[in-house]
C-alpha cells in the first residue's frame, strides 16, 4: 500500500485494521501522523453526532406500545358493545349532555390508557422535566417539583407533555396541550375523574385527579413555570 | 403465555438498549427532535409486529435502523415538507442559545453535517452511528460497495472542506488532511 492508497482508506474507514494498512502506518511517519489526526476527528465526529436523547425515551416507547396493545384489545372487546350502545342511543333518542370539552374528553381517555404511570412514585430529576418541555419547544421559567412521570405523549392529534404529581390526596395528572387553547378556565367531571382545563400560554393546561383540593396550588405552580409569575 | 412473555421481554430489552441509538440516527435523518422521537416510537411499534422474524439478535440494530429509515421515507411520502435552502438559515444561531450541547467544536461539526448532502451524510451516519460495514451500507442503500466507499471518502472530504471554509476551529481542519 502506498501513501495515496493509505490516505484514501483513511478517509473511508479510519479504524481500518487490515494488514497492509497497519503495516504502512508503521512504516510511514507522515501517514501515521495523519492517522492520529483522522482518529481524533472521528472521536469529535462521534461526539458531535451523539445528540442527547429525550428523558425517559425508552419508557415512553414502552408505554406507547402497551397503550397500543391495550387499545387493540379494547377495540375488539368493545366493538360489539359500542355498536349495541349506539343503536340503543339512536333508537331511544337519548342525547348526552357533554359536560366537558373535547380536550378534556381526550385527556381522560389518555389517562385511562396510561393509568400505569399513576402508580409511579419515584420522582424524576428536574432536568428531565425541563428537557421534556424543551423537546416540545417550551422553555420553562421554573421547574415544578414533585413529578414522578414526565413524557412527551401524542394525545389524538395533539402534541402534549404529560406529567404526574403524586400527592396525599392521590396523584394529579397534568397534561399540557400545545397549540390548542381553550377559551376559558373550566372545571369538569368525566368518567369519575375531576378535572380542570385552563388556557395557559399557547396551549391548555389540563389537571385530572380524584379530588380537586390541590388544583389551585398546582395550577399556580404550572402558571409560574409556563408563563411566569 | 410464556411465548408472549418471552417476546415482550425481548422487546423491552431492545427498546431499553437501542432506543437511544435509534433516536440519534433518526435525529440526523430529519433534524427534528420531536419527529425523531416519534420515528423511534413508530419504529418499535412496527418492530413488535415483525419481532418473530428477527432470528439473529445481534442484527437487531441494523434491522431496526432499516425500519426507521423506511418509516422516515413513509413520513416524507405522507407529508410535503416545506423546504428551505439550508444556506438561507443559520441553524447554529438558532440553537446555540437554547441547548448547551450546541456549542463549541461539536457545534461546528454538527452544522457541517447538516449541510452535507443526504447521499453523503447517510452512509457516514450508518458507519459512525450504526456501526455498519461498507458491504452492509451498500446492501441497505442498494449501492455497490465501491460506490459506498467513494461516498464515505467524499463525505469526509466535504466535511473537511466545510470546516476549512468555516475556519472557526482550525484545529479540526488539519486532522482530516
Amino acid at each position: 500500500m502506498n501513501c495515496l492508497e493509505f490516505r484514501r482508506q483513511l478517509a473511508i474507514y479510519p479504524q481500518c485494521d487490515e494488514v497492509d494498512f497497519v503495516q504502512h502506518r508503521q512504516e510511514c511517519t507522515r501517514c501515521a501522523e495523519a492517522c492520529v489526526h483522522a482518529n481524533t476527528f472521528e472521536g469529535s465526529l462521534r461526539r458531535a453526532l451523539a445528540v442527547k436523547t429525550p428523558p425517559q425515551l425508552a419508557e415512553s416507547v414502552l408505554l406507547a406500545h402497551a397503550t397500543r396493545q391495550q387499545r387493540q384489545r379494547q377495540h375488539y372487546r368493545r366493538g360489539a358493545v359500542l355498536a349495541l350502545a349506539a343503536c340503543v342511543a339512536l333508537a331511544f333518542g337519548i342525547g348526552m349532555r357533554v359536560d366537558a370539552s373535547p380536550l378534556a374528553t381526550q385527556a381522560v381517555a389518555h389517562l385511562r390508557l396510561e393509568a400505569e404511570v399513576l402508580t409511579w412514585t419515584k420522582l424524576v430529576p428536574a432536568e428531565s422535566v425541563r428537557e421534556a418541555f424543551a423537546t416540545r419547544g417550551i422553555a420553562l421559567n421554573s421547574i415544578p417539583e414533585g413529578i414522578s412521570f414526565v413524557g412527551c405523549c401524542p394525545m389524538g392529534r395533539h402534541m402534549t407533555v404529560h406529567a404526574v404529581m403524586p400527592g396525599s390526596g392521590g396523584p394529579i395528572t397534568v397534561i399540557y396541550v400545545l397549540g390548542d387553547r381553550v377559551n376559558e378556565r373550566e372545571d369538569f367531571r368525566r368518567e369519575g375523574w375531576l378535572g380542570r382545563s385552563v388556557p395557559m400560554g399557547q396551549g391548555t393546561l389540563l389537571l385530572l385527579a380524584e379530588d380537586t383540593s390541590q388544583f389551585d396550588r398546582i395550577e399556580n405552580i404550572w402558571r409560574a413555570a409556563l408563563v411566569g409569575a | 403465555m410464556s411465548l408472549v412473555s418471552s417476546k415482550q421481554r425481548q422487546f423491552d430489552a431492545l427498546v431499553r438498549s437501542l432506543s437511544g441509538d435509534l433516536f440519534r440516527y433518526g435525529y440526523w435523518l430529519c433534524s427534528d427532535e420531536a419527529l425523531a422521537h416519534d420515528l423511534v416510537q413508530e419504529t418499535f411499534l412496527r418492530a413488535w409486529r415483525a419481532l418473530d422474524n428477527l432470528r439473529d439478535t445481534a442484527a437487531a440494530k441494523a434491522w431496526l435502523i432499516t425500519i426507521l429509515r423506511r418509516e422516515h421515507a413513509r413520513l416524507y411520502e405522507r407529508k410535503t415538507p416545506q423546504f428551505t435552502d439550508v444556506d438561507e438559515i443559520d441553524v447554529a444561531d438558532e440553537r446555540d442559545g437554547q441547548m448547551p450541547e450546541f456549542a463549541g467544536e461539536e457545534n461546528v461539526i454538527r452544522n457541517a453535517m447538516r449541510k452535507l448532502d443526504a447521499k453523503y451524510r447517510e452512509p457516514l451516519l450508518m458507519q459512525v452511528l450504526g456501526g455498519f460495514s461498507c458491504e452492509e451500507i451498500a446492501r441497505e442503500l442498494k449501492l455497490t460497495p465501491a460506490a459506498v466507499m467513494t461516498q464515505l471518502f467524499r463525505a469526509r472530504q466535504k466535511l473537511k472542506t466545510m470546516l476549512d471554509c468555516g475556519d472557526t476551529k482550525g484545529a479540526l481542519v488539519h486532522e482530516l488532511s
